[in-house]
Order: C-alpha cells, then sequence, then structure tokens
C-alpha cells in the first residue's frame, strides 16, 4: 500500500509541487531553531562550575596610581572589608568575571599544537569565594606566591582539548624566552564557565596573581573584587561596604553589582535570540500549517466522486480515511528528504562546530513535528470525505 | 462595474471565510513582523533624539593597530589625547563633540542603591546633540573651564533620585561619592543610542585625564558634525589623510594604524562583518536581504498555493460566465479587483497589528525608553511585494482558466 501511496504522490508531483516546498522550508526553519534551543539545552545541563549566589561585585577604577600603589590599596581593602563579620570571604579578579562579556584569552601551545584558551587572573581565595570543585590535584597555596613558575590552575574542558588524557598534575611546560621560566600545572577544576548556563564548554585556566605577590611575579593590577556575604545579610550593608571602601580607595570609582543579578540580565540577552527565532517560527509553521489544510481541504473535496466509487466497490470508511492521511504523510516525505539532505551538511560540514548530538535531535525533533502538523491538517478533510455515504458520492459524477 | 466587483469580492471572501482567513492571516503577520523587525533597525541607527541629525553625523569610535608579522590586532576605543590631536584638527566639520565612553558608578537613595551610568562630555556635545531639556539646560565652556561640579540628568535619575517629577535643578546629587550641582534634566536616552547613552552627564575637564599620557588608546568617543549631509564623503576623506599622518607611540609592536569616521551603521556592521578596509556594509545588506528573502518565501508560497485553489474552486463559476457571454478580458479584470481588495485588507490589518505590536514593545521595557515607529517606506514595499505575488498567483490561474472552453470549466477542468 505504501508503494502505492508514493506512486500516487509522484504521478501528481507537479500539482503538489508547491506543498512538497512549504514542507521543506518548514522543516529548515523548524530544523534550525531546534538546533539552537537543543544547543541552549545540552549546554545548561553541564556543570556550571561555581556557584553566583551570595557574591557580590565591586569594579574598581583607578586613577593614575603606579601598579605598587594599587597593590597596597588593594591589599588595605581586601583586610578591611574582610573585617566584616557578614563577609564570608573576598578575592581579587581580571575584569573577565562570570555574566560579563569581557573576554581575555591566549594562544596555548603545547607539542606544537595552539589551543585557544580563556585566561581569568585570580588570587588564592578565589576558589572559596566562587566554591570551585576541584577534580585533580590541589588549588594554589602561599608557596606559589614566590614560585619561580608561573602557578596555574586548569579546567577540565583544557585538560581534554590540550593534554589528551596525559598526567597533568606537577607537569611543567618551559617559556619561550629566558624571562619567561615556564608554566606549571597545580591542579584540575571541574569547569569555570564564565558566560553562563547557555554558553558552551570552553577551555580555560587560572593563573594566580596575588596582592601578596611583589612586583617581580606580578605586573599589572586585578580590577574585580568578589565578595562572598554570609546568609542573612540585609542589603543595608550594600551601601555600609561601599562607604567603608571609597574611604580606603580615595578618588577611584567604585561600582557594586551583585552576581545574580549580573546573572538574570545576561541570560536575558543570551536568551532574546532562541526567543525572537521561536516566535518567527511558530509564525511560519502556523501560517504554513493553514495553508496546508485549506488546500489539502480543497483537494479532498475534488475527489468525492473518486471516493464514491472506492466505497461503492467494497471499501470502508477507515480504508479512505487512513489512504487520504497515508498520501499526506507521504507527501510530507518527500518534503523532509530534500529537508534533511541539506540539514545533513550541518554536522557533515561542521559549520558551526556544536555537537553532531544537538543536530541530530533537532532534526529528529523536526521530522516528528512535521509529520504530526501534516496529520493533524489532513485528519479533518479526511475524516469528511470518509463519512460520506457512497450513494452521496456517486452522485456528484 | 468596479462597485459591483468589490461586491462580489466582499460577497466571496465571506463564502470561504477559512481560505480568506489564511490569505488575511499570513499577509498582515507577515507585513507586522517584517514592520518590527525594520523599526528595531530604525530605532539602533535612524535619527532620534537626541541624535536627531544623523544624516550629518560621524563617528570615530574605534582606532585598531596592526602587527602585520604575527597578525596581531588591537582595537581600542580612542583615547582624549587622540580625539583632541587629531580628530578635532579636521577642517571641515561643523563641530567635534568628545565624550568619555559611560562608566557605571553607585549611588544610594535610603540605602537602595541606584546604578547609574556616568558620562563626562565637552560643551560641543550639547551643540551637536540634541537632547530634550525637561527642565534647566546644559553646562557650557565656562562651566568646563572652570571644573564646576554640575551635571545634566535624565528623567529617569531624577525620579529615582528626587522623586518622580520633582523639580530638581539647583539641587546637589551626590553620584560616585562626588557632590553636584543638577543643571538640568534631560527625557530619558535608550542605551541602543551608544553615542549619547548615560544618565549622568558631568563636565569633561573633571575626568581624570592625565594631560602628558599621549597614547592612543583609551576611552573616548567623538561625534562629527558636518556642515550638511553633501560633507560626509569630504570629512571621510579629510579623515584618512590624517589617519596617514598619525604616528604610531611603538611602532616595533605595532606597524599599521587603522580609524575610519563611520555612519552609526558603519560603526556597527565595521565591528561585527567588516575589518580594516572594509565597512562591512555590503555584506550587511547581503545578508538582511538573504535573511528577509527567506523569511518571505513561505508566506509567499502559502500566498500562491491557497490563491490557485481559490480560483480553481470557482472553474464552474468562471464556466457559467463565460457561457453566458463574459470575455476572457472582463473575468480577468474581475479576479484582479477581488486580489488588490484582499492585498490591501490585508495590508489594513498588518498596519492596525504592527501598530498595536510596536506600541506593546515600547510600553513592555524590553527595550527601556525605546520609542518605536512603523517605517512607511518598508511597509509600502511589504503591500507592494504582497501585491505582485497575490497578483501572480490569483490572476495567472484566472486568465488560464478563461482560456479554458466554457464547457470544460462548468465541468471544473483542471489547468
Amino acid at each position: 500500500m505504501i508503494r502505492q501511496l508514493f506512486t500516487l504522490i509522484w504521478n501528481r508531483k507537479k500539482s503538489n509541487f508547491l506543498m512538497i516546498t512549504e514542507i521543506f522550508f518548514s522543516f529548515i526553519v523548524l530544523f534550525g531553531v531546534l538546533s539552537l534551543a537543543f544547543y541552549y539545552l545540552n549546554n545548561y545541563q553541564k556543570p556550571l562550575g561555581y556557584k553566583y549566589d551570595k557574591v557580590w561585585v565591586m569594579n574598581m577604577r583607578w586613577n593614575q596610581e603606579k601598579s605598587e600603589e594599587i597593590k597596597t590599596i588593594q591589599r588595605r581593602l581586601k583586610q578591611q572589608l574582610n573585617s566584616n563579620p557578614e563577609v564570608e570571604s573576598i578575592t581579587l579578579m581580571s575584569s573577565n568575571i562570570p555574566y560579563t562579556a569581557n573576554m581575555m584569552g591566549t594562544g596555548f601551545d603545547y607539542n606544537n599544537r595552539t589551543v585557544q584558551t580563556n585566561v581569568f587572573d585570580i588570587d588564592k581565595d578565589f576558589a572559596r569565594v566562587m566554591q570551585l570543585k576541584l577534580t585533580d590535584g590541589r588549588w594554589f597555596n602561599d608557596q606559589d606566591l614566590n614560585s619561580k613558575y608561573t602557578t596555574i590552575v586548569i579546567d577540565q574542558a583544557m585538560r581534554a582539548e590540550v593534554f589528551k588524557n596525559e598526567q597533568v598534575i606537577g607537569k611543567i611546560i618551559p617559556g619561550k624566552s629566558g624571562e619567561d621560566t615556564g608554566i606549571k600545572i597545580v591542579g584540575v577544576i571541574e569547569a569555570f564557565r564564565q558566560n553562563g548556563e547557555y554558553s558552551a564548554t570552553a577551555p580555560g585556566f587560572f593563573k594566580l596573581r596575588d596582592v601578596e605577590m611583589d612586583s617581580v611575579h606580578m605586573k599589572g593590577s586585578l580590577s574585580a573584587m568578589l565578595i562572598r556575604i554570609k546568609p542573612g545579610v540585609a542589603s543595608g550593608f550594600e551601601e555600609k561596604l561601599m562607604k567603608q571602601a571609597s574611604r580606603i580607595a580615595q578618588g577611584w570609582t567604585l561600582e557594586i553589582k551583585t552576581m545574580p543579578e549580573m546573572r538574570t540580565s545576561y541570560n536575558k540577552v543570551a536568551l532574546i535570540p532562541l526567543i525572537i527565532f521561536s516566535i518567527v517560527c511558530g509564525f511560519l509553521i502556523i501560517n504554513v500549517a493553514l495553508g496546508l489544510f485549506g488546500v489539502l481541504w480543497y483537494n479532498i473535496s475534488r475527489r468525492i466522486s473518486e471516493i464514491g466509487l472506492r466505497r461503492a466497490i467494497g471499501a470502508a470508511s477507515g480504508q479512505i480515511y487512513r489512504q487520504f492521511i497515508g498520501e499526506v504523510l507521504v507527501l510530507a516525505t518527500f518534503g523532509l528528504l530534500i529537508g534533511l539532505v541539506v540539514a545533513l551538511q550541518f554536522p557533515l560540514l561542521q559549520v558551526f562546530g556544536v555537537q553532531t548530538g544537538v543536530y541530530v535531535a533537532a532534526m529528529v525533533g523536526a521530522v516528528i513535528i512535521i509529520y504530526l502538523l501534516a496529520a493533524a491538517c489532513a485528519a479533518y478533510p479526511s475524516r469528511q470525505a470518509a463519512i460520506i455515504p457512497p450513494a452521496t458520492a456517486l452522485h456528484e459524477e | 462595474m468596479l462597485k459591483n466587483y468589490i461586491k462580489i469580492a466582499w460577497k466571496v471572501l465571506l463564502r470561504r471565510k477559512f481560505f480568506t482567513f489564511i490569505s488575511l492571516f499570513g499577509i498582515s503577520f507577515t507585513l507586522m513582523i517584517l514592520m518590527v523587525a525594520t523599526a528595531m533597525i530604525d530605532h539602533v541607527t535612524g535619527p532620534a533624539t537626541p541624535e536627531t541629525r544623523m544624516n550629518r553625523m560621524l563617528f570615530v569610535n574605534f582606532i585598531q593597530m596592526v602587527n602585520t608579522k604575527d597578525v596581531g590586532i588591537m582595537k581600542t576605543l580612542p583615547s582624549y589625547y587622540y580625539i583632541n590631536h587629531y580628530v578635532k584638527s579636521m577642517q571641515t566639520p561643523e563641530k567635534v563633540a568628545i565624550s568619555s565612553m559611560p562608566k557605571g558608578v553607585n549611588t544610594y537613595v535610603n540605602n537602595k542603591r541606584l546604578s547609574l551610568n556616568l558620562k563626562y562630555t565637552d560643551a560641543d556635545f550639547w551643540e551637536v546633540l540634541e537632547f530634550k531639556f525637561l527642565s534647566g539646560k546644559p553646562f557650557n565652556q565656562q562651566d568646563l573651564k572652570q571644573a564646576n561640579h554640575v551635571a545634566v540628568i535624565s528623567a529617569h535619575t531624577r525620579d529615582q533620585y528626587f522623586g518622580t517629577a520633582a523639580d530638581a535643578v539647583g539641587k546637589t546629587i551626590i553620584v560616585d561619592g562626588e557632590r553636584y550641582r543638577v543643571a538640568g534634566v534631560v527625557e530619558n536616552v535608550p542605551f541602543t543610542r551608544l553615542n549619547s547613552f548615560s544618565d549622568v552627564w558631568v563636565p569633561l575637564s573633571l575626568a581624570n585625564i592625565n594631560k602628558g599620557d599621549t597614547g592612543l588608546g583609551g576611552e573616548y568617543m567623538s561625534i562629527i558634525l558636518a556642515k550638511s549631509a553633501a560633507d560626509i564623503p569630504k570629512i571621510k576623506a579629510e579623515y584618512q589623510q590624517i589617519v596617514k599622518k598619525v604616528k604610531i607611540p611603538d611602532p616595533d609592536n605595532w606597524d599599521k594604524f587603522y580609524s575610519f569616521a563611520d555612519s552609526v551603521l558603519e560603526v556597527l556592521t565595521r565591528q561585527i562583518l567588516g575589518n580594516a578596509n572594509n565597512s562591512g556594509l555590503t555584506k550587511f545588506y547581503s545578508v538582511l536581504f538573504l535573511v528577509t528573502f527567506l523569511f518571505m518565501l513561505m508566506p509567499t508560497i502559502n500566498l500562491v498555493n491557497i490563491n490557485i485553489s481559490r480560483i480553481m474552486e470557482r472553474s464552474s463559476e468562471i464556466g457559467v460566465r463565460k457561457a453566458f457571454g463574459a470575455s476572457s478580458r472582463t473575468l480577468i479584470g474581475q479576479f484582479l479587483v477581488e486580489n488588490i481588495f484582499l492585498t490591501l485588507l490585508g495590508g489594513v490589518l498588518g498596519f492596525i497589528f504592527s501598530e498595536i505590536m510596536l506600541r506593546l514593545i515600547s510600553n513592555s521595557g524590553i527595550l527601556p525608553y525605546a520609542q518605536l515607529n512603523l517605517n512607511w517606506r518598508v511597509f509600502g514595499i511589504g503591500i507592494g511585494l504582497s501585491l505582485i505575488f497575490g497578483l501572480l498567483s490569483g490572476v495567472y490561474p484566472a486568465f488560464k482558466m478563461s482560456k479554458l472552453q466554457a464547457v470544460e470549466a462548468l465541468k471544473g477542468g483542471t489547468i
């Protein structure tokens, strides 16, 4: 029967051409939107690597102070603010704070291969404030402050990407020039996804830069202060903290934000493309579904005499019903086949570097939705056609 | 005759309500989405308060240094020194305004934090841009020279700090630990107006600018106002002459220097799609065209499909009219009128939907302080396109049908 249906549709391919085109485009649009949705979902399920609640972020902009003066002020800031009973711990970090678009990257050379990675300059209290999860080795300690190497902690993504399955703890990567003594890896953390829940996991590592370091070990300054607050602290404490800070760092511009606030606004922006595409896609699909429904209705009502003939020679109404639904599904199959050929190019050519699983899930999802849609559009007209009494149907002729 | 046709068209539309609904839905919603998208683009790049004279404005917001040996690239905002020394030295423009990148600052009202943006500007800034002052006035050259602590604040800032619609002029506002006297209150500026956006504007002379620093990169931006729109190409050319003379402070690190006086759209496209020598504007328009084309393709195919079904359904009607002596021309005329009528109806609905949608978005606060407007030119193009496709798909089958023998048409013959 299926072969017959295929022959039927194939013989009328010219008149069905427009409907096949519509199904093809619907599939492509659905595939696109679903790929994006599954991409976000896939990212969302991966570990974020840190805890953002109860963390306040203070951005510091200094004037023309020298690096040493800045360090002195920051050391005092850290000490003073930490002495508040409301504060649990404080850390300093470079400007690429979680939930901001600031990026710091470097090409990491290893085994004659360069991998683009994120670099986070942080001090030794960072793991406590962000509550990072260590999976191997150890976090920075006081000895690292005077180490002749640049000590780093890498994340799992970087370990997999750069070092494959090698043992990394204690590994020393020699520097290129005389001044650069090299890098020593001391630990591995689960993850640190700076751009939040919806971003892809990217390789990254932490470089120890502490205000306790001398100028030989630490050049430049860290511009953000992350403060973990104890549970149950009233929001009025923020102003007190600000006043305290601006007394120490006179003339600096200080700006405080809470990380949950930053997360909300950052994720809102991250989701905007998905929301817009979904709305546009939804509109297009509704449009196509309505069109399909109308055209199918008309096509089926034109074939009433054919139905009458079939009923007269003994076809049950269920058979008629199934035939029409089947025809529409075959029609959809033609559109889908062309669509799949196009969609398959994305995982094959790795256009956006997205995991193949995401594309496969999107394809399966789009195919199912299109079949359901086609069947739903055909259901009512087919039902109408199937319940016509044979005598009435034959009378049409 | 025309009145009769329209009457028939109306009756036909009512007879097949479902088909009518599909056609109207397709036309009006496609138009609506098109209008909202255009309004968004206009919102970012079109003229709006305070950037009202957009056609006379150019912006120098980026400088780029390239190391051609190991392909290093540094792209930053220019420094105060760079703008003052190079951009301001141009002869053709009427005025050049300097302002800083807005910085986030905190202030506290009744123990509650108020996050604001603070922008340092010169006096020309207020002449180049046409802010709408609700009360007070901008600060002037005098204030800049004496480094007076005066500020212009937005209506939002006033409402939050002094209370809704309070009289703020002359009062003191503490921002970022500094006290400022409020000189004026302006209408809110949406953050999409990158060149003028802020909540608090204060004199540039209060910014911590190291006068001895001759570095080119910094955190300042400049707006160039041309004497007339026709001067724009001349200014661009003059700026390129100046860029050629720029001395790079560390030529060992960077051997090439690029910077452009761009329109707002060019600033954006150069960031996303362009490179040093290409503004990315053509690329942007091609992508835009492609996306619009693909988006309109589906509703169009749908419209064509529905129209063909519609006409085929009426083959017996055509047969009857032919049998009673109607010529092909009369028949085509009738279908032409019907189709135009339907499309225009869809257009009117699309217009109503777009207006409602734009109002909703403007009032929803998704885009703070945004006032989205209908772009009539794009609306016209949208209606024109739906007319063309409506006619092609509605009248062509009708034409073929009218050529049929009356008896075949009467039997519901196919084309």
